[in-house]
């Protein structure tokens, strides 16, 4: 694993050769929930289930949602990892210099694909 | 009943979920569907289900303003599973509809609401429409009412039962016993 695949799981997914079939349709499974959940219907379900079990699924599903739920938590808190990528302990200041853009620098891809021809992204919808 | 089809009952028993059934039973929230779904994985049921019932129905914080923020965090999922789930516990300490449907409302200028309860209903309803308003100024006011266990214990459990909301909405998942939409 490299941060260049990580960004490509992430970015550029659909098109690329670095991944699997069924490997994109587990990440599209995340980018969907996190964005457009009203988009995982029975057929998306059936898509998955031509390459993973229902036990699979069940783990990847609620996988996901545990990481929606907590990441924004995790963010509101304001909080960075304690060591550096080279495993130095560093202060939380530190840590933001380093760390602190990384997480928001891939949200708008993923989100435009997404939600590409709903109009309005999920979360605005609630209720 | 749900586009993962739960497991049957008696793997359910066998695999040691029966004491959650029981908490089930007691509590309402979930009822047998969820941990049946996550029986799939045994491991994410036992752990899953324990974490949801602990930040929900125990801990150091009103029960029922976080059955509430329940409530109010699963309409903004839409998922129509746990929003139509209702804790006995609550229902029994007095808590009724209307007050539930005031907690997805106008909380903000209803007068039934306390200032810490207004805070932590402002939490839930920002958490996942708009994050960036949780900072630590946010924060400082929530200290105000609640302690940093008690902060700790309310984001804990918005995070993990909206997170587990949206994978149940997925999944098109209906109550038990409540007729399907």
């Amino acid at each position: 694993m490299t941060e260049e695949l990580i960004d490509e799981g992430i970015d550029n997914y659909r098109k690329s050769a670095a991944f699997t079939d069924a490997e994109k349709v587990a990440l599209e499974y995340s980018e969907l929930m996190q964005f457009a959940p009203e988009k995982i219907d029975a057929a998306f379900y059936g898509r998955l289930r031509e390459h993973y079990t229902e036990a699979e699924i069940v783990e990847l599903g609620a996988f996901i949602g545990f990481n929606v739920g907590y990441h924004t938590f995790f963010r509101t808190l304001d909080f960075y990892p304690m060591f550096s990528p080279d495993g130095s302990l560093v202060s939380q200041e530190e840590s933001r210099r380093i760390y602190g853009e990384q997480p928001t620098s891939h949200l708008k891809g993923a989100l435009d694909r997404a939600t590409a021809g709903t109009g309005d992204q999920q979360q605005e919808g609630g209720e | 009943m749900s586009v993962i089809e739960p497991i049957e009952r008696d793997l359910a028993l066998q695999q040691g979920l029966g004491d959650f059934f029981g908490s089930c039973e007691k509590l309402g929230v979930s009822d047998e569907l969820f941990p049946r779904i996550l029986g799939h994985v045994p491991g994410y049921a036992e752990a899953i289900y324990e974490a949801m019932y602990q930040s929900h129905a125990l801990g150091n914080v009103d029960h029922s303003i976080k059955e509430i923020i329940r409530i109010q965090l699963a309409r903004h999922a839409q998922d129509p599973y746990f929003s139509a789930l209702r804790s006995k516990q609550a229902l029994a300490a007095g808590l009724d509809e209307e007050r539930i449907d005031a907690g997805s409302g106008d909380f903000e200028n209803d007068p039934q609401f306390t200032a810490a309860e207004k805070w932590a209903l402002r939490y839930s309803h920002l958490m996942y429409r708009d994050p960036a308003k949780i900072d630590s100024a946010f924060y400082e006011e929530g200290k105000e009412h609640f302690t940093e266990a008690q902060i700790m214990e309310l984001g804990g459990m918005i995070a993990l039962h909206y997170g587990m909301q949206v994978f149940m909405r997925t999944l098109h998942a209906h109550p038990v016993e409540q007729p399907e939409d």
